[in-house]
């Protein structure tokens, strides 16, 4: 413990002294604040700031680490010195934010009379490299002292992993989303009050049930939860049926099933919806067709209900699918065997124990349906015609021509509250039991095919699905080559060269107008992307593997940033960072924290339902054998994750190439997003250059997935994933 | 452990271009930061042409106005915002009275009345760049195939022949459809106004979220009529789209479109400079390059010959400082709830 | 880890260990010397395997102190205790071949690689796979892969070798075989083991010592003579080795012998008791002759069941003291069933325990 705290001390005294303590101009990594460290009142480090620069407050602030340092050095006694760390690590934590909110960038907000008089009134900006090492060094710092005094089994990686995810969901999640919660209190005046929440809360636009007994639409909440229950058990099932096409049978096509799956995913917001106007709209090739030949009515029956619950099963079956396949693969087959042996026929074999076994996955893929359907906004946006939901209400809220904040808190929480109910749910309906299929003992049975019942279902459910798709893909191709989708089909490249062209003239330009968007969309991606999925497995780690106090609220918040419609979260990271200690707004950094926050979810999820099936005498073996819970984690349970780490590293780059709602308010003018820029040209009516966009944004996330899924690949623990051929001599088997 | 290798070098590979743009603070100076609210190439245009002319380097960003003046108001401790550019003038004045924009002083003298009264019941803060007019358009195609008579009033819109045909923006999330409402407020008086919607409520097939949809639909055929600004439908037609625009007989209104500097912009004499470029005639002349069509505010521009011709249409006298304020607007979007009604 | 042989003793002071409300262990204390096989013996739920965690440090004693050796380690992470266990379910790293599985835990403390792979192989070697190097866990049999989880926990050279129910997924002749290469492994490394079974004949064949558990305590501790010979309670008798446990009426006690009374027979027992006490009376099945029945005044009996096993005869009989279970090696002549009998009790070979 000792020597663990000793390296994070050193590493927060260098933070002090040798890193600027502010946001610097240009950015870290220009280095131009190295010459200035100690004597540019902008770049200079903590130190030099409070002794040269009038900032005294930040001496005062650092006193802490000044204090587990000689804490560290006169200290014998660990249990003691434990016990000083913890509460003096807390004081510096504790200090250091009250310094950044009580001084902002104006000058002292309370306390005015201790900071009269020079930089105090001059106010401070916001946390820069310094700031943020000496904060990482004190929380480490804290959860080493912790993990001295017995917690976690003494296990300072633990008990370390555990403090840093709190403290950013803390800050990343909570802070943010609790200032615009808040809202949801504030009366006409700014004064706080539950009068105006309840008005809101209980407003018939929300709750009315007049759809029941005559021809007029329900409120928007139930409309909502109606929409999420049907996409999420649509989905399950969708997806359920394709992990079984793929992993129990021997279906030729399984690569394009597995593609086909996967393209939805990837489709940039509002394509998906334009391609069913197109198709099933009054005026889409569908009907058309329908009424020249068969007299069919031309009707706008795609706008409302159907329209949404198309589009949303379209767009979250491969979510579903991502997590079940994981699962799917995952069923001992010995336990399938052993049913088999048991005189089960294969319905029984799957109906008593491969389906049981998926429960996890089954009800975490229900559960994102669940929460993806909640808090979708474009679908509905596109095609919801008169049926209103609550995300694009809260959208309007807050864009609207009447804008009202506290409508669309009030709106969020009303939603919240849903996504939480779903989640107890799942809880209970999971219970405790056990799913542990991957143990150490070698398993080299072969998995049950389908009965053919089963079998059936399944290519009935999917092979009209998979078409279905195509379809709707080769729509969206087909509409970037044409001059105006959905009325000029003349044969064009125009959108793609205004789009993507680069001049080779004096070496290679990016002329085309979407290039900028592209790079900073991939780039920012490719960050979130690893960090979304370190992060959520860390996660999805520490709650299945390890106890700690305070666990269920602990998983519930980390739910919390994904329940929340993205205007929402958009406006909260606006709220929360645009001003001093933490000043994001403007920056790539607060795209990348709004991906990784967002989407860790969908990583927890997944890491929950995988590490479920992983014996824990695996992690045990590794622990009494020597290794620490780090090794233990990279060597044993990273590599049998594969499937959950490469879902997670697929989903959270592909949401966030594609999120909208989230982005629309942190893009700013040098980091702009493809999303926000396809959906100005949508609403510039320009659906050519938007749709060559989205193709193009199509095509490079398909390659990065084939990509990943090469280089990770799957775990290896049986030497040839197999699966019984129902031949009626059952010896000639693979 | 291969596995383990490979996942390692996954990682890392994406993690290199991350520390170079760790911590990177926001740039503040030697530039204008702006929100263009405009069509992306009618921005993407005039940034260029500001930019060659002034020399100031322009880090421009599109966002519709809701979403900028929510923006704005979330940034307003701390606004990262020096201009905003372009959108209908109602958000604009929202945010003039909201205390979220300054006054730029620049000279207005050679705009045009409609132009200028903006920037007066703003006191300055926002000031009017073009003139759009609400319209009716309807898909020509559709229209002859379904037998019916192309309207020319707004009366027309209550006929029982379009049950079904018509498609408008919901007044509570479009600016646009708040203008038609006030339109015909003001066109017919307040209770006659409301039977006028109330009656053209029940052709109506959708209220949309935007206030673009429906002309966009019409253009499809989703739709046969819908209402909104004239400049969205000519550009319509202009791709190629079977829609014919129609000038309600009775007198129609129309909005103003602005521009603000935000209250405590970092670049304000750029900002101010972006003002007085953007209602110059010179650079006002270039709308048509980039399919912009609406009127411009300089009385020295060409208008465009596409652009609705505003001499020949009966424009309302449309009272802004009336229908501008949020009194009148809650009043009118709460009595439109009550006695038209969105379904939900 | 250094090179030389080092075992270590396990000592319990007072080791407490709740789940919440639900008790595990209450105030266990107990001594193992170094290099001596102690085996924890017991129903499920007694305990035994919490004991066998908290040795490995996988779970955190609510009270009292654990040592090792002379360090307490009661606060001691898992990773740091020297200490390594083979699991039930073998735990076996499924990606792993099967030299990398045994390679692992010398890996991780830092050996060289070459280092590691040699003592790996040697490892293997001693279990008898040499040459399955490169095979995957799900490419061995069930033995196979129990020997691997046992060469995996031996190369490391613990201090101490904790092995729970190492032989429960094997088929019974495996077993003995299995356990017979455990214990020489032992015996050659003379290695402090703690093995964890509810098998009492496994117990039995493998142990130095055996710890009886019972409810979350002790029963009783003792080489499996002591516990088959002198078991202190009801429980153990039943438990270990067969035993037909019959009440009786101790008359009164002697210079430490009891006299005993049962229906047709008055015995007299060694007993540590001085006082009359409830007890009951432990006869072990091969402690009991047959005869052919006669007038003599005894114990009589009938015979319900006969089973010929070859090497001995298994009785039932039905008496005036209960049922009971008898093993003869007169292998002469068998009684049929429905056959009277006179039944003769051996005097020394008996024990009384309280009731």
């Amino acid at each position: 413990m000792r020597k663990t705290a000793i390296i994070w001390q050193i590493i927060g005294l260098l933070g002090a002294l040798l890193f600027p303590w502010y946001m610097v101009q240009g950015g870290f990594f220009s280095f131009s604040w190295v010459g200035g460290i100690f004597s540019d009142p902008k770049n200079a480090s903590a130190f030099a700031q409070g002794l040269f620069h009038q900032k005294w407050w930040l001496i005062t602030s650092l006193l802490p680490l000044v204090g587990t340092a000689l804490a560290l050095l006169f200290i014998k006694n660990t249990k003691l010195l434990a016990k000083f760390l913890v509460m003096i690590s807390i004081a510096g934590l504790v200090l250091i934010f009250a310094q950044g909110f009580i001084v902002s960038r104006t000058g002292a907000r309370i306390f005015a009379d201790l900071f009269v008089g020079g930089a105090g009134e001059a106010g401070q900006v916001g946390f820069g490299a310094g700031a943020f090492v000496v904060l990482f060094s004190q929380l480490f710092i804290l959860t080493t002292g912790f993990s001295g005094l017995g917690k976690g089994r003494g296990d300072a990686f633990i008990v370390g992993l555990i403090g840093l995810i709190v403290s950013l969901v803390g800050v990343f999640v909570f802070f943010p989303v609790s200032h615009i919660l808040i809202q949801a209190f504030e009366g006409p005046e700014g004064n706080l009050g539950l009068a105006e929440f309840f008005d809101n809360f209980t407003s018939s636009r929300i709750w009315g049930v007049r759809c029941l007994y005559e021809a007029n639409s329900c409120g928007t909440a139930w409309n909502s939860l109606f929409l999420a229950i049907m996409t999420g058990a649509g989905t399950t099932l969708l997806g359920l049926a394709f992990a079984l096409i793929a992993t129990r049978t021997n279906f030729r096509a399984k690569r394009l099933l597995r593609v086909l799956t996967i393209i939805p995913i990837i489709t940039p917001p509002f394509v998906i919806g334009l391609a069913l106007i197109l198709l099933f709209g009054r005026s889409g090739m569908v009907s058309e067709f329908l009424y020249d030949h068969f007299d069919v009515e031309k009707t706008r029956w795609l706008y409302g209900f159907w329209g949404i619950y198309i589009a949303q099963l379209l767009s979250f079956t491969p979510i579903a699918f991502l997590v079940l396949i994981g699962v799917v693969e995952g069923v001992s087959p010995s336990m399938e065997e052993a049913s088999q042996t048991l005189n089960g026929d294969r319905w029984q074999t799957f109906r008593f124990v491969s389906f049981p076994l998926m429960r996890p996955g089954l009800a975490n893929a229900f559960l994102l349906g669940f929460i993806e359907s909640m808090a979708d906004f474009g679908n509905p946006l596109v095609l919801g015609g008169n049926y209103s939901v609550l995300s694009t209400e809260i959208y309007f809220s807050i864009v609207g021509a009447v804008a009202n904040s506290g409508k669309a808190a009030t709106l969020a929480i009303v939603l919240l509250s849903m996504t939480l109910g779903a989640f107890l749910l799942q809880r209970m309906w999971l219970g405790k039991k056990s799913y542990a299929t991957v143990t150490g003992k070698g398993d080299s049975g072969q998995h049950a095919s389908l009965n053919p019942l089963l079998r059936g279902f399944c290519y009935a459910t999917t092979i009209p699905w998979a078409i279905f798709t195509v379809i709707v893909y080769s729509m969206i191709v087909f509409g970037s080559f044409v001059k105006l989708w959905g009325y000029d089909h003349s044969f064009t490249f125009a959108h793609y060269i205004r789009a993507f062209s680069i001049n080779f003239t004096d070496g290679i330009r990016f002329t085309g107008v979407a290039w900028d968007s592209y790079f900073t969309t991939l780039t920012i991606s490719s960050i979130a992307a690893p960090l979304t999925t370190i992060v959520g497995l860390a996660t999805a780690y520490l709650l299945v593997r390890q106890k700690f106090v305070g666990k269920q609220v602990f998983e519930f918040s980390t739910m919390l940033s994904f329940a929340i419609p993205g205007t929402v979260i958009g406006v909260s990271y606006i709220l929360a960072f645009n001003v001093p200690p933490i000043e994001l707004t403007g920056t790539s950094i607060i795209l990348i924290l709004v991906f990784v926050f967002r989407n860790m979810p969908v990583g927890v999820r997944g890491g929950i339902a995988a590490m479920s099936q992983l014996d824990k005498s695996l992690d045990e073996a590794s622990i009494t054998l020597g290794a620490n819970s780090f090794t233990t984690v990279r060597k044993i349970i990273v590599p049998l994750m594969g499937p959950a780490i490469l879902a997670a590293l697929t989903y959270s780059f592909v949401r966030a190439i594609t999120s909208v709602s989230a982005v629309i308010f942190l893009v700013s003018a040098k980091h702009n997003m493809a999303t926000s820029f396809i959906i100005g040209r949508v609403e510039n009516g320009e659906f050519g250059i938007a749709i060559a966009y989205s193709t193009v944004l199509i095509v490079t996330m398909l390659s990065v997935i084939l990509l990943l899924q090469f280089i990770i690949g799957k775990r290896r623990l049986r030497r040839e994933n197999r699966i019984q051929k129902h031949t009626k001599t059952k010896v000639a088997q693979a | 452990m291969k596995t383990g290798l490979k996942l390692g070098l996954a990682f890392s590979g994406m993690l290199v271009a991350f520390p170079a743009m760790f911590f990177a603070a926001p740039a503040l100076s030697d530039e204008l930061n702006m929100v263009c609210s405009n069509e992306q190439d009618w921005c993407d245009l005039m940034v260029a042409n500001f930019e060659a002319k002034t020399g100031i380097n322009v880090a421009m960003v599109r966002k519709s106005t809701g979403e900028t003046l929510a923006q704005v108001r979330a940034e307003s401790s701390n606004p990262k915002i020096d201009i905003w550019w372009g959108g209908t003038g109602d958000p604009h004045l929202v945010a003039a009275q909201e205390g979220l924009t300054q006054a730029s002083g620049v000279d207005t003298s050679e705009l045009q009345d409609w132009a200028v009264n903006l920037s007066n019941i703003s006191e300055g803060k926002t000031i009017g760049i073009h003139l759009g007019v609400l319209g009716v358009a309807y898909n020509t195609e559709v229209l002859a195939e379904k037998g019916l008579n192309p309207p020319a009033c707004w009366m027309d819109l209550t006929k029982a022949e379009y049950k079904g045909e018509i498609q408008v923006a919901n007044p509570n999330s479009s600016g646009t459809a708040y203008t038609e409402l006030a339109t015909i407020v003001q066109v017919f008086g307040e209770d006659e106004g409301f039977k006028i919607l109330k009656d053209i409520g029940e052709n109506i097939n959708q209220y949309t979220k935007s206030g673009s949809a429906p002309s966009k639909a019409a253009g499809r055929g989703e739709t046969t009529i819908s209402i909104g600004f004239q400049h969205d439908m000519i550009k319509l037609a202009i791709a190629g789209f079977p829609l014919a625009i129609v000038t309600p007989c009775e007198g129609t209104g129309y909005e103003v479109g602005g521009v603000s500097i935000i209250a405590g912009a970092k670049n304000f004499d750029s900002a101010k400079k972006w003002v007085e470029y953007v209602i110059s005639a010179e650079a006002q002349n270039h709308g048509p390059e980039v399919n912009v069509f609406n009127v411009p505010s300089n009385k020295n521009a060409t208008i465009p010959k596409e652009a609705p011709p505003i001499a020949s249409l009966k424009l309302i006298d449309y009272d802004f400082a009336t229908y501008g304020s949020s009194e009148t607007r809650e009043r009118l979007l709460a009595r439109w709830d009550a006695e038209v009604g969105d379904l939900n | 880890m250094s090179n030389n042989q080092i075992t270590g003793s396990v000592r319990f002071e007072n080791v407490v260990k709740n789940y919440g409300s639900v008790v595990a262990l209450k105030d266990l204390t107990l001594d193992i010397v170094p290099g001596e096989l102690v085996t924890l013996l017991g129903p499920s739920g007694c305990g035994k395997t919490t004991t066998l965690r908290l040795i490995a440090g996988l779970e955190a004693a609510t009270g009292g102190n654990i040592f090792i050796g002379n360090d307490n380690v009661t606060h001691l992470s898992a990773t740091y205790r020297n200490v390594s266990m083979v699991f039930q379910s073998y735990a076996l790293f499924p990606h792993m071949s099967v030299l990398d599985n045994v390679a692992y835990g010398l890996k991780v403390s830092s050996i060289p690689k070459k280092e590691a792979y040699d003592k790996a192989r040697d490892g293997l070697a001693m279990v008898g796979l040499k040459g399955y190097d490169e095979r995957l866990p799900s490419e061995l049999s069930g033995g196979q892969q129990q020997r691997v989880a046992v060469a995996r926990a031996v190369v490391l050279e613990p201090e101490v070798l904790l092995l729970d129910e190492p032989l429960s997924n094997l088929d019974a002749k495996l077993r003995r075989q299995v356990r017979e290469q455990i214990r020489q492994i032992q015996q050659r490394l003379s290695l402090t083991t703690v093995y964890v079974t509810h098998d009492q004949e496994e117990a039995m064949a493998v142990s130095d010592r055996i710890i009886v558990m019972k409810n979350a305590e002790i029963a009783q501790i003792g080489t499996p003579m002591d516990l088959y010979n002198t078991p202190n309670s009801k429980f153990i008798a039943d438990f270990i080795g067969d035993a037909n446990v019959i009440d009786c009426e101790v008359s009164a006690i002697k210079s430490g012998i009891a006299t005993v009374e049962i229906p047709g027979a008055k015995l007299k027992i060694l007993t540590n008791q001085t006082t009359n006490f409830n007890a009951s009376l432990v006869i072990r099945p091969q402690n009991v002759s047959l005869e052919q029945a006669s007038k003599k005044a005894g114990i009589k009996g009938t015979v319900t069941y006969a089973a010929y096993l070859g090497n001995q005869i298994q009785y039932t009989l039905d008496s005036a003291i209960g049922e009971l279970f008898v093993v003869d090696n007169n292998m002469a002549d068998m009684f049929k069933v429905g056959s009277d009998v006179d039944i003769i009790l051996n005097e020394k070979k008996l024990v009384l325990v309280s009731k």
